[in-house]
């Protein structure tokens, strides 16, 4: 036999083995009950979702502690590394795993880099500059000149 | 789901049980009977009772039947209805037949 500690189909309470009824309806649907109570209840066709002391009505009503220690159990979404268009996971791994102090030290190469860069860079717009001043008043005149002057006729001549 | 079964079904018509073959003829679960279906005359076994029964065993809305012929061998091919468990216990070789076919236990 078997000793399988059921549940009510009406009321969802335990039914322990030597107790309640088993009902096998007309279209083979199978009902426990738990006592005559469950039983006359489901007979009289009262849904057990609106009947107090049952289960399925705490449950629909949320009464009791239930719900909380579901709640409480929170899905944690695990971190994983992958690897990205730019850098293989052994790429990432290795940057990830590298020593600050090593870090430190790529850092302040950068640093000299960039500085070096814009260094060279200044330096380079300063030349441009005296350059363009010596050079650049006579000839802006005359070529803005040419300019104002050929587009307004060709929008005459239309 | 034998042919016979269908029809009966079908026309509505319900199985009778004309004869229990037992002492005292009062069928229960696990009995074989007489039955009339469709004009006809064949043997069954109950496999579901109205009646109430013992504790572990549980009450069907309807007495079911399952269908055989003088050999002993089931009609149908299956058994839709759920089948009381309690039933397993018999080493019959005819019901051992019934209880492949069922489907579910109850």
């Amino acid at each position: 036999a078997n000793m399988k500690i059921e549940l009510c189909s009406y009321s969802g309470y335990k039914i322990y083995p030597g107790h309640g009824k088993r009902i096998v309806k007309v279209d083979g649907r199978v009902f426990q009950f738990l006592n005559g109570k469950c039983e006359a209840s489901h007979k009289m066709k009262r849904n057990p979702r609106e009947i107090n002391w049952t289960v399925l009505y705490r449950r629909k009503h949320k009464k009791g502690n239930l719900e909380e220690i579901a709640k409480k159990r929170t899905r944690r979404t695990t971190k994983f590394t992958r690897a990205v268009t730019g850098l293989s996971l052994a790429e990432i791994q290795a940057k990830r795993n590298q020593k600050p102090e090593v870090r430190k030290a790529q850092r302040e190469q950068a640093i000299r880099a960039a500085k070096e860069k814009q260094k060279a860079k200044d330096a380079l717009k300063k030349q441009q500059k005296t350059q363009a001043s010596r050079t650049s008043q006579p000839k802006v005149k005359p070529t803005m000149k040419g300019g104002a002057a050929t587009k307004p006729r060709v929008g005459g001549k239309r | 789901n034998s042919k016979i079964g269908r029809n009966a079904k079908q026309s509505g018509r319900p199985v009778k049980v004309i004869n229990v073959y037992k002492k005292p003829p009062v069928g229960r679960l696990g009995d074989k009977v007489l039955v009339t279906i469709e004009h006809e005359k064949k043997k069954a076994y109950i496999v579901g009772c109205k009646q109430r029964q013992q504790t572990l065993v549980p009450k069907f809305d309807s007495n079911n039947v399952v269908l055989v012929d003088d050999n002993g061998q089931p009609l149908g091919t299956r058994i839709r209805a759920p089948i009381p468990s309690c039933l397993r216990a018999n080493t019959d070789p005819n019901f051992v037949k019934i209880l492949s076919l069922a489907t579910t236990f109850v």
